[in-house]
């Protein structure tokens, strides 16, 4: 056979996984004139990848150029949605002229399989290479430093100065080689996500969309994910409807029903089951995500390594904000930029690469992990009120506000009231719940 | 011949047999989707040639036909251990049948002085099987399609395969040089070495050959072309019945019945 070259140490980064985080760090270093190699396990990036479907786009847009990505629609409305399960909607649409202005509040609804596939073209154009179908399986250390990487290949370990783990939220080589413990499992919630097609006329008459407008509704509430901590969400693509579930996994270990029967559920919802009415399911995933907030971010930087996007934990669900993909660049772009810094130096030990963990805290990453950290502890305590009670009580209250009758409207508003209160523990536990919430719209 | 054989192995790039589906609404089929990937049953070539070269020697060199991009295949080939690619591409080739296409690939395996010629029995896209019989028709060499196994015999010149035929198979030895169709799935096609794969992928460059180095510019394409499709007609699903059954006893007895 002809020879083949030893790769050791040829690349100055190995990235562990093409999706979003390993890409961004890819690009940073490649732009910066490093030689980076992707090692991902798909047959193509993103192929692997599953996630809601609004993708924020500030950095990526800094970091290359946005306009012949594969976007779906930009988000033009977004609605927030109570849901009864005895069939009930209160529900908040929010559509600020400005969305429909460029750049869209740099929020897209994206679909993995091709936006993650063209921004690891953007790295391989930017000079990183890119290896599919291949899984990276450890780690290999000499003296507690991470020199390289052993993958399911023959003659398949390879070593550079710094690897990138953005493996993501099922981190199986980042716990393996004790960088970090396996989360509890009360920091992971499961999804489950369908994908149906429509005529794209069909779709925008629908929802009521134009051009690249689209819709990101989300739902909460007994009748969005039954008797669990969590919510639903649908997202409007060009010709396809993203729906799906996600529920902290403690529900789904005890709960009754498996996530697609959740799913399916929240599907059959009145004010769901019109909108995804026909069609055709297209693709059905489920996924880990990793919500465990500030206190469960593992160390991010190890000799020779450093962690990016959901297998380091950074994810946000603060009811109002569901965000992780955008985090997810921004930590690899920062870990990109800490790396090249430190072989700038000839370094790649732990206390040169720590620069990453300082960027990620002073971004808005680590900022807002902080700031709504509280949020999952507090739903999860506040789960009947929030889940059950609540979204009764708005239907009920609006109900009865509006009702028509031949009672005087002031009878009705203050019935109405009672709804609330009674759902809340009268004025004094609406006040003390009002303060435990006061944090959500700060 | 000491330096043990030249072995030329084709491989065909083709749309993921798993993302080409039929449009339900227009029954058209529909492509736009598919990754171009490498023609499965050529795994299966590939490795043949391979264990040809380890067995007798001599070297292995992918051969396609196909756009610039189908050098992307001939990297999977290299990745797995063949030595070289040759990428036989020309606007001139654009929409030639199996005729044509054989005869290209034939040229090319003389230039390269082949002694055994290897291809997957057929095409996931086109399913003809026709191409490896047309190389050796077109070279009037031997050849040997639906084989299962190969062994080498280079001290006699010769090359001794185990054929799938209806109710069992036979055992045909043929002269070099000699054109082969390896059987879907008779061999287990080796996972590329992670630093071939990424030599394969980053530094080697095919040669390229147009229309014109084989001299066949007058006899390639879409006018040297004889098929002709007369009309396509999509199949209706047969209906099946369906039941459900309590029991394994049940089901026997149903089975008993439909019998």
């Amino acid at each position: 056979m002809t020879a083949t070259p030893n790769y050791d140490d040829e690349f100055d980064a190995i990235v562990v996984g093409a999706g979003l985080s390993g890409t961004a760090a890819a690009l940073t270093m490649a732009k910066d004139g490093l030689d980076v190699v992707m090692l991902e396990r798909g047959p193509s990036p993103g192929s692997k990848n599953v996630f809601g479907g609004v993708l924020y786009t500030p950095r990526i847009r800094e970091l290359t150029d946005l306009s012949d990505a594969p976007k779906e629609r930009y988000v033009a409305k977004k609605t927030y949605s109570m849901l009864s399960d005895a069939g009930d909607e209160t529900s908040m649409s929010i559509a600020p002229a400005a969305w429909r202005e460029e750049p869209h509040n740099d929020s897209w609804m994206v679909l993995r399989r091709d936006f993650d596939e063209w921004f690891a073209d953007q790295a391989v154009e930017a000079g990183a290479t890119l290896i599919t179908e291949t899984t990276v399986t450890d780690l290999i250390r000499e003296d507690g430093t991470v020199v390289g990487v052993e993958t399911d290949r023959p003659n398949g370990t390879l070593r550079a100065p710094v690897v990138v783990l953005g493996e993501g939220a099922n981190s199986l080589v980042s716990e393996g080689a004790g960088l970090k413990r396996q989360d509890d499992r009360d920091n992971v919630a499961v999804s489950a996500k369908e994908v149906r097609k429509y005529d794209r006329e069909k779709l925008e008459d629908r929802f009521h969309l134009d051009g690249e407008a689209g819709l990101a509704a989300h739902y909460f509430g007994d009748g969005a994910v039954g008797d669990a901590v969590g919510g639903a969400f649908l997202y409007t693509n060009k010709r396809t409807v993203s729906i799906g579930v996600v529920y902290s996994i403690e529900d789904a270990a005890h709960g009754e029903r498996t996530p697609d029967e959740v799913l399916d559920q929240f599907k059959q919802h009145p004010a769901v089951a019109p909108l995804v009415r026909g069609g055709r399911m297209v693709e059905y995933s489920a996924h880990a995500i990793p919500e465990g907030g500030p206190d469960s971010m593992p160390d991010l930087v190890h000799d020779g390594a450093v962690i990016v996007g959901d297998a380091a934990g950074l994810v946000l669900n603060s009811g109002i904000h569901l965000e992780g993909t955008n985090m997810a660049v921004e930590s690899g772009f920062h870990a990109g930029q800490a790396i090249a810094d430190a072989l700038d130096r000839g370094r790649s030990d732990a206390a040169a690469l720590e620069s990453y963990e300082q960027r990620l805290e002073e971004s808005y990453v680590v900022q807002n992990l902080d700031h709504y950290g509280w949020f999952m502890d507090t739903a999860a305590e506040e789960k009947e009120f929030l889940f059950e009670e609540l979204p009764h009580a708005l239907g009920d209250a609006t109900e009865e506000y509006f009702r028509m009758d031949d009672r005087p409207k002031d009878e009705h508003v203050s019935d109405a009231k009672s709804h609330i209160l009674n759902a809340s523990g009268g004025w004094f536990g609406m006040a003390k719940k009002a303060w435990k919430f006061r944090k959500m719209l700060s | 011949m000491d330096n043990g054989w030249n072995i030329v192995v084709c491989v065909k790039q083709v749309p993921d047999a798993d993302d080409v589906s039929i449009d339900p609404d227009t029954g058209r089929l529909n492509r736009s989707d598919a990754e171009a990937v490498l023609n499965s049953p050529d795994y299966n070539a590939i490795e043949a040639a391979l264990s040809l070269r380890e067995a007798g020697g001599g070297t292995v060199t992918a051969l396609t036909m196909g756009p610039p991009t189908a050098g992307e295949v001939l990297q999977v080939a290299v990745g797995m251990g063949a030595d070289d690619g040759v990428l036989l591409t020309d606007r001139a080739f654009g929409g030639s049948d199996t005729w044509p296409t054989s005869l290209a690939l034939a040229r090319a395996a003389e230039e390269l002085d082949a002694d055994v010629v290897l291809g997957g029995e057929e095409t996931t896209d086109s399913s003809t099987g026709q191409v490896p019989p047309g190389i050796a028709a077109h070279n009037g060499w031997a050849q040997l399609t639906y084989v299962e196994e190969l062994e080498a015999r280079p001290e006699e010149d010769r090359l001794v395969a185990r054929r799938d035929v209806e109710g069992g198979y036979e055992r045909v030895a043929a002269e070099l040089p000699v054109v082969v169709a390896m059987g879907f799935g008779e061999n287990t096609p080796r996972t590329a070495d992670l630093h071939r794969k990424i030599y394969a992928e980053t530094e080697f460059e095919p040669t390229e050959w147009d229309a014109s180095d084989l001299g066949v510019e007058d006899e390639v394409g879409m006018a040297a072309s004889p098929t002709q499709v007369g009309g396509m007609a999509t199949a209706d699903p047969v209906p099946r019945e369906q039941s459900m059954v309590d029991s394994a006893d049940e089901l026997a007895e149903k089975i008993g019945e439909v019998r």
